[in-house]
């Protein structure tokens, strides 16, 4: 009986122009957009590539190691074709020298904004907005449009139960929701396979576990529509209710838990930060300066009564003992300054994660922030990337300078330059090195942040739960309806 | 003696069937009827008499709030699933799915009624005897004109093979030729021995075809007469009087009522 039923919701499913419809829409964006991604990723190697070498002459030709500015590059990653993320609006360069923090700044779409304002479709996208309005369109009529047209009662007028009738609604319409989201994914993986993108076994399994989770997203539309029919008597009215929760699912809800989180924790602005860093370093050296001048004053009494010359002597002999003691006092102040400043921004930063976690855990009150989230931390494209790579990009600055000092220690040369300037030679710029290029063969190498698999698997196991647990109600609310649905 | 007793057992046995929606409208009273096998029970009356709510609860769709529907001695609303495999039923409008042919159709519907050995000579088969074209039978749904549904409809039903068949409004809104065919249908099948109950407006069909004639009015079966005891009566003159009764709402039945009663 449920192979009956199910072979006819498929074959319905099938033969119906709203599949047509969602195979070729799915076809050609899902085909489009791996195709442009895999366009975008090579020509960011090459970028890549380029920038590195450049940078590495740079070094060559520097004048000496301490004037060496290196520059290190975010590094493409295959993944960036399939969930862009955060790939496009984080810088994909920094510098890294002893004077500078690393920040990475210069996006992709910061130098192409042009991009920016028609920005790049990917897959996630896609399984995002226009699969899960597919979905809604397959499933708004899927019992009351049965009941409108008189099918079920007909139907019912049968052996048939109403859980395998539900059962058999769902397994149709997920067969005929997850044709077209495969079929242009596997052509998709096989353009990425003939075109040569480097897509390592790691990724392999990201790519597998994003298909997972696309189809665990599409299941909860599917499960929210069958419920919505099931509790309603008209399909117009069902259908505008998916519409609405639709709306409020992919573009308020989300939105909402992150400006609810920026109500909730009040994050200070840079510009108060610095104010406050600039009051404190005031009030330190104004105190500062008061026990100064007490501990003058302290010792002109100690040579109260002396004559000159006894004064002068007594200074003498107390000069290097006081200088300490006012050094001590001066570096405790800057010591003070220094760490009340790391201080401010170290609970800037901890306010600023709660802020996001908070956002986070409120958007995902809505499944399409779950989805969102869990696509982008598989592809290792999250909110986590630009920290990622400056937390390395700091670890090698430090190893960098490390190395830069010993070799400049080594070498003996200040790294300066000469200018002659004579009336028959002209200028002539003397770099002390006989024009050879720096030696960079033991230059420590900077590696990109790896994040393996299964760590992004583990960061996202939440979303999956809770996707699962959005799936579970619905389809548990679905069957209830269904089972007090009136058939007439 | 025992083989008479068993014959005459029915296959539609509605007793004490009580209906009160929650909005308090009764849509039965206490109804009692009973179709035996080869015969046709036409119930007759008026929008929200109670027929179609007779059907439906036949067919589980609703609940009785008290008494009992049985098909074929089963309990419909205690184990529909059972009572069902006895029953085949043709609607007022029968809608099938549009995408799909008139045999891909036939085909679903029957195998959900529990038959799967029909080859496609047996759709055919019973798509020819109740005038369906040829040329109609792989043409989509969609197409179909409402006689042409109500004949996929009753093939259905034939193709079922089951004991008891259901039929409300069968000929409503289909034209002369096609209600006479119709007719003739049910006919056979009451000849092959079906109990068939079927609510209707058509008081000359119902009169021409059914064995017993039941008028319910308000939930209530006022009159119940067979087609032996109908001869006599003009059924026209019986049902207009029925209905002015119904219309006013008010005010004793009919001395014509009165007499079927």
């Amino acid at each position: 009986m449920l192979s009956i039923l199910i072979q006819k919701e498929l074959k319905n499913i099938l033969l119906s122009p709203k599949f047509f419809a969602t195979f070729l829409v799915c076809s050609i964006l899902i085909l489009i957009s791996i195709f442009i991604g895999i366009n975008e990723y090579n020509n960011s190697v090459l970028q890549y590539q380029t920038n590195q070498q450049i940078a590495q002459q740079d070094i060559e030709q520097a004048t000496g190691w301490m004037q060496v500015r290196n520059l290190l590059h975010r590094e493409p990653t295959p993944m960036q074709i399939f969930v862009s993320g955060l790939h496009f609006d984080v810088g994909r360069v920094s510098g890294i020298s002893s004077f500078d923090d690393v920040k990475l700044v210069r996006s992709p779409y910061s130098d192409e904004t042009l991009f920016a304002i028609f920005r790049f479709i990917d897959f996630a996208f896609i399984v995002q907005v226009v699969l899960s309005l597919f979905a809604i369109l397959f499933t708004y009529d899927a019992i009351n449009g049965e009941r409108e047209n008189g099918t079920l009662k007909l139907a019912f007028s049968n052996p048939v139960s109403r859980v395998q009738y539900l059962f058999s609604k769902f397994a149709g319409t997920w067969l005929g929701l997850i044709i077209p989201l495969l079929i242009p994914i596997m052509i998709g993986l096989l353009l990425v396979i003939v075109f040569g993108v480097p897509v390592s076994e790691s990724d392999w399994i990201r790519i597998i576990g994003l298909i997972g989770l696309s189809i665990l997203y599409v299941t909860f539309f599917i499960g929210i529509g069958l419920f919505i029919s099931s509790v309603t008597r008209k399909s117009s009215l069902s259908f505008l209710l998916l519409l609405v929760i639709w709306i409020s699912g992919v573009l308020i809800l989300p939105r909402m838990g992150v400006m609810a989180a920026g109500q909730i924790v009040d994050i200070e602005s840079v510009a108060q930060i610095e104010a406050k860093q600039e009051a404190f370093e005031r009030e330190r050296w104004e105190s500062y300066s008061a026990s100064l001048s007490e501990i003058w004053g302290e010792r002109e009494q100690e040579m109260e009564g002396m004559t000159e010359e006894e004064r002068r002597a007594y200074r003498d002999e107390k000069e290097w003992e006081w200088l300490e003691v006012d050094d001590a006092a001066r570096k405790q102040v800057q010591s003070d300054i220094i760490e009340n400043n790391r201080t401010l921004l170290e609970e800037s930063q901890n306010r600023k994660k709660v802020q996001e976690q908070l956002a986070f855990n409120l958007a995902r009150i809505s499944p399409v922030s779950s989805f969102r989230l869990a696509a982008m931390n598989l592809a290792g494209t999250d909110i986590d990337m630009k920290s990622r790579y400056e937390e390395s990009m700091r670890q090698y600055k430090d190893e960098f300078t490390k190395f830069t000092e010993r070799k400049q220690a080594e070498s003996g040369n200040s790294g300066g330059f000469r200018i002659e300037v004579d009336s028959n030679e002209g200028v002539k710029l003397d770099f002390g090195r006989n024009d050879q290029t720096l030696d960079t063969s033991d230059m420590p190498r900077y590696s990109a942040p790896v994040v393996q698999a299964g760590t992004s698997f583990g960061n996202s196991i939440l979303d999956f739960g809770l996707l699962i647990v959005f799936i579970i109600a619905t389809f548990g609310g679905s069957f209830f309806a269904f089972l007090r649905y009136d058939m007439r | 003696m025992q083989n008479e007793t068993i014959k005459q057992a029915p296959l539609l046995e509605a007793r004490n069937l009580t209906k009160v929606y929650e909005d308090g409208v009764k849509a039965l009273d206490n109804l009692q009827l009973t179709v035996h096998p080869g015969e046709i029970f036409a119930m007759l009356g008026g929008n929200g008499a109670g027929k179609t709510t007779t059907i439906n609860i036949f067919l589980d769709f609703i609940q009785p709030t008290s008494g009992n529907a049985f098909i074929n001695g089963i309990d419909a609303n205690s184990d529909p699933l059972e009572a069902k495999k006895n029953v085949a039923f043709v609607s007022e409008n029968v809608q099938l799915y549009p995408n799909f042919t008139a045999m891909q159709n036939v085909d679903f519907f029957v195998r959900l009624g529990g038959k799967s050995q029909y080859k496609r000579s047996d759709y055919e088969d019973a798509l020819v005897r109740v005038g369906l074209q040829r040329e109609a039978f792989d043409k989509k749904l969609k197409d179909f004109s409402k006689g042409m549904r109500q004949k996929c409809g009753i093939a259905i039903a034939i193709l079922k093979d089951a004991p008891a068949i259901l039929l409300d409004e069968p000929t409503s809104g289909l034209d002369p030729k096609a209600g006479k065919e119709f007719t003739r249908l049910v006919g056979d099948l009451r000849d092959e021995g079906k109990a068939i109950l079927m609510s209707t407006h058509d008081i000359f069909r119902a009169k021409e075809i059914s064995d017993h004639v039941g008028i319910l009015n308000a939930g209530v079966l006022v009159a119940r007469k067979t087609n032996a005891e109908l001869k006599g009566v003009n059924l026209e003159e019986l049902y207009v009087e029925y209905m002015a009764g119904y219309m006013e709402e008010v005010g004793e039945p009919s001395a014509l009522i009165n007499n079927l009663s």
